[in-house]
């Protein structure tokens, strides 16, 4: 699986020319941002759903894979501008799946315990795979960046493709806008709220199932529009559902599961040892990734940014 | 009559911050052999902490403390416990899911050293001492429930009995009888001068009720905002006009 | 702008696992009753290994493999609550033990068979003392990223391990390939693992075990040295685990880097959750189901793990006991309706 998820990872191995060029500095630094953009937007969504509902969701690794097949079905039916609209209705149509299965399923496991939970979503991550193959069979399949943002344009000597620019906005949005809604609306304050004392938020007349519905659509969302995001850069196919959710993991876990900003900094990280890997030493660039979220855990098993549990 | 008896455990200059705040604020307490010595002070007092940091659950940010002349400051609370100091806890803590016997025999398990042992039927051989241990908190009749199916009270018997079963020289007890009917909390208090007059048993306790406090106490040590305001005989402390005044007044 | 630094509480109350080996008595006024469903199954299955055909016996090879290594991953997941999604690495690093020893050494079977139980208990005392750091979900993604690792470092060491393709080999003598030959030696190897796994739950060990499992900080307050306690078994999972991979030889000749995958991981803890973790045999039990229904459903349905997925999902929404745990679980509740009581059996 390693080669498969450095693909996953978005990672260009650029390692063309002198180490130390100019061209090649910028090469690497789009080449982290952009790997480093990709994954905060899957793992920030992973991260704010464990932050309010205290659940790992293996299936965020299916909304990020059914995002990504209906963008491939948007762009082939509608002419142009196919990709845009599945910017916006891709990451909608996930989002009501997540509700869906908010609903119906993890609402009842709430109060059961975490391995009940995380069983359960890796149930919904094996029956998504499936019905994925049944609608969109086994094939590879892949989209081009819409024309707009084609071809690339020149940085100190160095190409930088106009479509990594799009990843990158993306990105910024997601952090800008997450950190908005959490630290400067009310909703935000209940949401951070809702994980210390559900029944304190709830008598102060708060709906507290709507707000975990919410944050779970939200984290689909998420998982959908990145799964669009990343749609023009790399092959779309089944299997990438389980290759993402361990690079995510690995991310939030860095990081510290439940903190946005853990899961910038640890998307960074990554970016990093996996641009510089693929640069320095090719073979050992996915080892570097684990071997670093080992370390991690050995000595903040709690991730950099995240708290103890108990 | 006990001020000659052997000190026990011995804490100076005891103090856990947390930030800026002195939750435990330079205690010292000292605490004899076979004495039932109480604890009281108003809603944060540093009750809690002062017992976390016996039991080894906190460090102590500074001071000394010392059980039967040995230091224990920092010690893990699994080392602490089988220097002999045991806790029964404020919130019931027990095994949910275990039987009431199998609870007190992997406390016993524990106590005989016996838990890496995964070849021998050991912990077999214990009903008999586990019998005795809950006869002697009075739960003889229930060993073979689930302990989570038991009432309050005797899950607070429970507790009490976990702590006995590491046949402790000084057992601590946090509010014992917090949430308890009348008939529980008598029960309780009976258990616990049988335990000290007895069975030779150290008890420190903490307690909101002030007739239990004075009724069952030889020694009495009064927090305030993490320090000691008051320490001496429970009719002593009865008398110290201050020591009312502040503690009834927040009671109230 | 942390989301939230809360402790888990109120929408994620901690439902303990269930444990009805422990709360289930048993009849131990009649001993040899309780050793007759053991001694039952056994004999079936070695009338099985007489009558069948080499096709299904290839099935029951897998089975046996599975069932010890569902039982070693439910020693932490059922007797300590701790859920590995790690348990692959010693899975695989079992069946690699054989796999390599042949392929550079020149290591007979012998050897490397009854070494690889050995090599993964020393491989689980680094990677226990690393996660075991951590609780609950990060010790689940902690044992996840181990599985990653190995997985990865299985297919970039092109050198040592064959990559992705794996080693295939005749690694096994041919006392073994023989179909009957090889079934009965790798039931007789299930049958001795199981007597010992059995014996470690039912021991002061296991009991101390199942107590910081319900109450973690209690039995700390107990003295117990909860971290050691957990690691000694963790290795003790480890050192079943490989021998389980190693048997996975036995039958397949191979070893590749997808026996260390996490999903590998994945399959035990669900034989365990659809057998009943609670109960000792629940995951043996689990074991047979998924891989016969494996095998079943392939031949009809595309769509395997879709029926995997749903049937997890039922049994994990409606059923968490599991076959065997609900099975005991009634049991134990008539009986304590007739008010039964067996005082000695409270842990049998």
């Amino acid at each position: 699986m390693d080669a498969d998820l450095e693909e996953t990872l978005g990672t260009q191995a650029h390692a063309q020319g002198t180490p130390m060029s100019g061209s090649t500095i910028v090469t690497d630094l789009v080449g982290v941002l952009t790997t480093a953009s990709s994954l905060f937007i899957v793992a920030t969504g992973l991260t704010l759903v464990f932050g309010a509902l205290r659940l790992i969701n293996i299936a965020h690794g299916s909304f990020y894979m059914y995002g990504a097949f209906l963008a491939t079905t948007l762009v082939a039916r509608v002419p142009h501008v196919g990709f845009w609209v599945a910017l916006v209705v891709s990451p909608l149509v996930v989002a009501l799946l997540g509700i869906a299965v908010e609903v119906l399923v993890l609402r009842r496991l709430y109060r059961r315990e975490h391995l009940t939970q995380l069983l359960a979503t890796f149930a919904l991550l094996l029956i998504f795979a499936d019905v994925a193959l049944r609608l969109w069979g086994k094939g590879v399949r892949g989209i081009s960046p819409p024309s707009a943002v084609q071809g690339s344009f020149a940085v100190g000597g160095a190409a930088v493709p106009r479509y990594d620019v799009v990843i990158l906005a993306v990105a910024v949005a997601v952090g800008v806008g997450l950190w908005f809604l959490l630290t400067r609306t009310r909703l935000g304050w209940r949401i951070r709220a809702v994980v210390d004392d559900p029944e304190l938020l709830s008598a102060s007349g708060t709906n507290v199932p709507l707000i975990l519905t919410g944050v779970f659509a939200l984290g689909a969302f998420l998982a959908g529009l990145s799964g669009v995001v990343i749609a023009p850069q790399q092959a779309v196919q089944p299997g990438m559902d389980a290759q993402i959710i361990v690079a995510a993991f690995i991310v939030a876990v860095i990081g510290g599961l439940g903190s946005i900003v853990g899961a910038a900094v640890g998307s960074l990280v990554i970016g990093i040892v996996q641009t510089l890997g693929a640069v320095w030493a090719p073979s050992w660039a996915s080892t570097f990734m684990y071997v670093l979220m080992i370390l991690v855990l050995a000595v903040r098993p709690w991730g950099l940014f995240g708290t103890p549990e108990r | 009559m006990r001020d000659h008896a052997a000190v026990l455990l011995r804490a100076q200059a005891l103090t856990r911050t947390f930030g800026a705040f002195r939750a435990v604020d330079g205690v010292d307490l000292t605490v004899r052999q076979g004495s039932i010595h109480s604890v009281i002070g108003p809603n944060g007092a540093g009750k809690t902490t002062l017992f976390r940091l016996l039991t080894g659950i906190l460090r102590p940010t500074s001071g000394s403390l010392e059980l039967d002349g040995r230091s224990i400051g920092g010690l893990p609370p699994h080392v602490i416990a089988r220097m002999g100091l045991a806790q029964a806890f404020q919130t019931t803590n027990i095994f949910p899911r275990l039987s009431v016997l199998e609870s007190v025999r992997a406390a016993l398990v524990s106590r005989h050293r016996r838990a890496g042992d995964m070849l021998s039927w050991f912990h077999r051989s214990l009903a008999a001492e586990a019998r005795d241990v809950l006869e002697t908190v009075g739960l003889g009749d229930s060993a073979d429930l689930e302990s989570q199916t038991l009432s309050h009270g005797d899950q607070r018997a429970l507790e009490v009995a976990l702590a006995l079963a590491m046949s402790p020289r000084l057992l601590l007890l946090d509010e014992p009888t917090a949430g308890m009917s009348p008939f529980e909390s008598q029960r309780m208090v009976h258990l616990v001068q049988r335990l000290a007059r007895d069975n030779g048993l150290t008890v420190i306790l903490s307690e909101h009720d002030m007739d239990t406090v004075f009724g069952i106490s030889d020694r009495v040590t009064v927090m305030h905002q993490g320090r000691v305001l008051a320490d001496g005989p429970a009719p002593e402390v009865r008398a110290n006009d201050e020591v009312m005044a502040i503690y009834l007044g927040s009671q109230a | 702008m942390t989301v939230s630094n809360g402790l888990p509480s109120g929408a994620s109350t901690v439902e303990r696992a269930p444990d009805l080996t422990s709360a289930a008595p048993t009849a131990r006024s009649r001993p040899w009753l309780q050793a007759l469903v053991p001694v039952a199954l056994v004999a079936v299955m070695a009338v099985l290994g007489l009558v069948l055909q080499a096709d299904p016996l290839l099935t029951l090879d897998e089975v046996l493999a599975l069932v010890v290594f569902a039982t070693a991953t439910n020693l932490l997941l059922g007797g300590g609550g701790l859920v590995s999604f790690g348990q692959a690495v010693f899975y695989g690093v079992g069946a690699y033990t054989v796999a390599l020893g042949w392929l550079h050494w020149q290591l007979g079977f012998w050897v490397t068979f009854f070494l690889a139980p050995f090599v993964g208990a020393a491989l689980a005392i680094p990677i226990g003392l690393v996660a075991l750091r951590a609780r609950r979900l990060y010790f689940a993604l902690s044992t996840l990223a181990f599985s990653e690792l190995a997985n990865q470092l299985a297919e970039s060491r092109y050198d040592f391990t064959k990559g992705a393709n794996g080693v295939f080999g005749p690694f096994v003598p041919s006392s073994l390939t023989d179909p009957v030959g090889g079934y009965f030696f790798l039931l007789a190897v299930t049958v001795v693992s199981l007597l010992l796994m059995w014996k470690v739950h039912h021991s002061p060990f296991g009991l101390v075990l199942r107590s910081i499992r319900e109450n973690r900080e209690r039995m700390q307050a107990l003295g117990v040295n909860v971290y050691r306690h957990q690691l000694v078994v963790f290795v003790v999972s480890g050192f079943f685990c490989s021998l389980a991979g190693a048997m996975f030889v036995v039958y397949s000749q191979s070893a590749y880097p997808e026996l260390l995958d996490w999903t590998t991981s994945g399959a035990p803890v669900f034989m365990s959750v659809i057998g009943g973790m609670g109960v000792f045999l629940g995951p043996a039990v689990g074991a047979f189901i998924y891989q016969f229904g494996h095998d079943e459903l392939v031949r009809y349905v595309d769509d395997w793990q879709l029926v995997l997925g749903g049937v997890l999902l039922l049994i994990v929404m409606f059923w968490p006991d599991g076959l065997l745990g609900t099975y005991a679980r009634a049991r134990w509740g008539s009986r304590r309706r007739r008010g039964a009581r067996d005082e000695e059996d409270a842990d049998a």
